[in-house]
């Protein structure tokens, strides 16, 4: 009795039950690819680093910089030399004819009658023949060689950074040298550690020491900036220097070293 | 009249010369954030002049082509070492100084020639010697202009030429180069192809003086010089497959080396040179083994499905060895402690090969496909990777497949083989400065695997 009944009821709604099963099916394929799309969104979320994505592997420029190779500068590319692309052609101006000046405008130079002049006397010569007076070896005045001061300021990109060192004569007779320390702690000066807004116009004073084999030891702040961060920049550029080069001369050498931030 | 019907035509002037300043205003402004942002510090190089020596006995006619010889070599060594901006020849005075007392600084410090650094100095040849005084001097310290002076006196050949010039280029970078030595004095050792056979052969860090080493009439495959530069350590083909041998230097005949069964691949030194590693398949899979350095205490290191190649050990502390395996699938670069512990995969993907570790110990050179597969577009380049960070960058792009890399001591130079045409027979070996700039051909075509010498 009960199979009758269904059989019948099924029978009367042939036309709505396939509506249903076409709805059903359609839900069905929409929730597989549902599934299939959110599984592949839950599996392969995020880059992984060596992907050609552009947050993905992502390197900072500063890596080539901690190569023990100078930083390249960029140059100018306008430069007649230096581009690529050739200059422009110089202007080929036209040949121009000067008329002839009229016969009046040419001045006549007058005469003038010289002025004639006393002949000077002469000295008469000494009757013992005079000590020649020693020649100055070194111009009296005009061009002498600058004072050097055992110093060596180099500007960056924003800021400047200088090194002095203390010892006065080793600064004067080995100036490359304090060239070659400046140049190698800024270099290792990532001003970007910096923040920019409580160090702009400051500057902080590191010293350091140098041993004889040219490595750099005891770095320690002279003077502080305030800023926190640019201290911490200022010590870890020292810190990153693995050496100088041998020491010229001496055993040790102090060196005092400011770094100027500016915008 | 003339006055007047010229005033229009100066406004349109004047109009047109503010509208052509208006448009170029932002074209400037960006120009310059774009300078700006590229610059990533404002030190500039030492400007280093280096003069033509002063050839002091030019009776004996084999003076001019050997001062000619050293000239050249000292100026590429200097412009090869990556740390100057080489003033070019054509700007120098046209004296050349050959003793302190003949140089005016003032004409060399001065435009436009604007030196820092002058290098300068005397050649003579005379009675089969030569005789070399060399001199650098600080050009804006006119007070005591001298940081180095040196006198050579050697055999007159025009291979001591170069060497001579190559000590005084090395002094030169030794000085300013902030203590790291110079590698003008450095050998290549690599892999010749020819005549169906491969053979080691040497040359010089600039791709002259190339010569053979052995006479193996085999193939003889990744040449590794020891640390003492008294021994090369390589793989050859011979009865029982490929075994690592040892040629040494001093005797200039090979050395006995224990074979084994297996195929045995790429030796690599530890920095105090008493130990190799190597990677040998004689229990199986290729994995790395250990053994001292006359082949004595052999130990594996590594045990896990699927080979493990091209070990190298960390030359600053010789106790991390970086490493290819493919126990993921394809080759990727894994760095271990040399007792096998501690094991960190550092490339995530691709087709990783053939590492070298740098000389302080901070990166790791490798050749790597990013793309490897059936119709990627990747090519095998040479890439750096930051131990540390794991960071890295490409310096090789679109010159055809590179591989082998090795880097120099003073680590500011990495050496490869490189192949332009993807034929195997055009590999040749290139060098360019660890930044990727620099490159530069060493020799012609038909030599593979460089190993530069520790120093």
């Amino acid at each position: 009795m009960a199979a009758e009944t269904r059989w019948i009821q099924d029978e009367q709604s042939t036309g709505e039950n396939l509506r249903g099963n076409l709805v059903g099916s359609l839900v069905l394929h929409v929730a597989i690819a549902g599934l299939i799309f959110g599984a592949a969104y839950i599996s392969n979320r995020g880059h992984n680093w060596g992907e050609n994505a552009a947050t993905a592997g992502a390197i900072q420029a500063t890596m080539v910089a901690s190569l023990p190779l100078p930083p390249k500068q960029r140059e100018l590319d306008n430069g007649v030399l230096t581009s690529e692309s050739p200059s422009p052609a110089p202007v080929v101006a036209k040949e121009k004819t000067e008329p002839p000046p009229k016969p009046d405008e040419v001045a006549v130079p007058e005469k003038t009658k010289p002025v004639k002049q006393a002949p000077q006397p002469t000295p008469a010569p000494p009757k013992h023949p005079q000590p020649t007076p020693p020649q100055p070896t070194k111009a009296a005045t005009g061009e002498t060689a600058g004072i050097r001061i055992p110093q060596s300021t180099i500007e960056l990109k924003n800021g400047t950074a200088s090194a002095m060192v203390q010892d006065r004569t080793f600064g004067a007779r080995f100036a490359y040298y304090v060239n070659i320390v400046n140049r190698t702690v800024a270099q290792n000066w990532y001003t970007q550690e910096a923040d920019p807004r409580a160090s702009v116009g400051k500057s902080v004073t590191v010293i350091f020491d140098i041993n004889r084999d040219g490595t750099p030891a005891n770095p320690r702040l002279g003077t502080g900036s305030g800023s926190p961060s640019l201290d911490q920049s200022a010590m870890r550029a020292i810190q990153r220097v693995e050496g100088f080069g041998p020491l010229p001369a001496g055993d040790r050498i102090t060196v005092e070293y400011t770094f100027h931030y500016t915008q | 009249m003339n006055f007047r019907s010229e005033r229009p035509l100066t406004h349109l002037i004047r109009f047109t010369f503010a509208a052509a300043i208006m448009l170029s205003l932002p074209v400037g402004l960006h120009a310059q954030d774009w300078f700006k942002t590229e610059t990533s510090s404002g030190v500039s190089n030492i400007r280093l002049a280096v003069a033509d020596f002063k050839g002091v006995s030019a009776t004996d006619p084999q003076t001019l082509p050997l001062k000619h010889t050293f000239d050249t070599t000292l100026y590429n060594d200097l412009s090869n070492a990556g740390i100057f901006d080489l003033i070019s020849k054509s700007m120098l005075p046209q004296a050349s100084p050959g003793a302190p007392a003949e140089i005016n600084l003032a004409q060399w410090g001065g435009a436009p020639a604007s030196a820092a650094m002058v290098a300068f100095g005397a050649f003579g040849s005379s009675g089969g010697r030569i005789t070399v005084n060399g001199f650098l001097f600080d050009a804006k310290n006119t007070q005591f202009p001298q940081v180095l002076a040196k006198q050579y006196n050697e055999q007159a050949s025009d291979d001591m030429a170069r060497q001579v010039a190559h000590r005084f280029a090395d002094e030169i970078i030794f000085r300013l180069g902030g203590g790291v030595p110079g590698i003008a004095e450095t050998k290549i050792y690599y892999v010749k192809i020819g005549g169906g056979n491969k053979e080691i052969w040497a040359m010089d860090y600039d791709g002259a003086n190339q010569h053979a080493i052995t006479h193996l009439g085999t193939v003889s495959i990744s040449p590794r010089i020891s640390p003492d530069n008294s021994r090369i350590a390589f793989s050859s083909l011979g009865r029982d497959g490929f075994q690592i041998r040892m040629y040494s230097l001093l005797l200039n005949r090979p050395v006995s080396f224990p074979s084994a069964g297996g195929t045995n691949l790429s030796p690599a030194w530890s920095p105090n040179g008493r130990d190799i590693a190597f990677s040998s398949s004689r229990s199986g899979d290729p994995e790395i083994w250990i053994a001292d350095s006359n082949g004595g205490s052999v130990h594996r290191v590594t045990s896990f499905r699927g080979p493990d190649v091209s070990p190298v050990f960390n030359p600053k502390t010789g106790s991390q060895i970086a490493w290819i395996s493919g126990r993921t699938g394809l080759p990727q670069l894994y760095i271990m402690d040399t007792d096998g512990s501690g094991v960190s995969r550092m490339t995530d993907g691709g087709y990783a090969t053939s590492p070298s570790w740098s000389p302080n110990g901070q990166f790791i050179a490798f050749a790597w496909d990013r793309k490897y597969g059936p119709g990627a577009p990747g090519g095998q380049d040479i890439y750096v990777m930051e131990v540390a960070t794991k960071r890295w960058i490409q310096l090789t792009h679109d010159i055809g497949r590179c591989d082998f890399p090795s880097w120099s001591p003073d680590g500011r130079h990495i050496v490869f083989a490189n192949t332009p045409g993807g034929r195997s027979s055009s590999t040749r070996i290139v060098s360019m400065l660890a930044d990727g700039t620099g490159r530069k051909t060493l020799t012609e075509a038909g030599a593979d695997m460089p190993n530069w010498s520790w120093k």
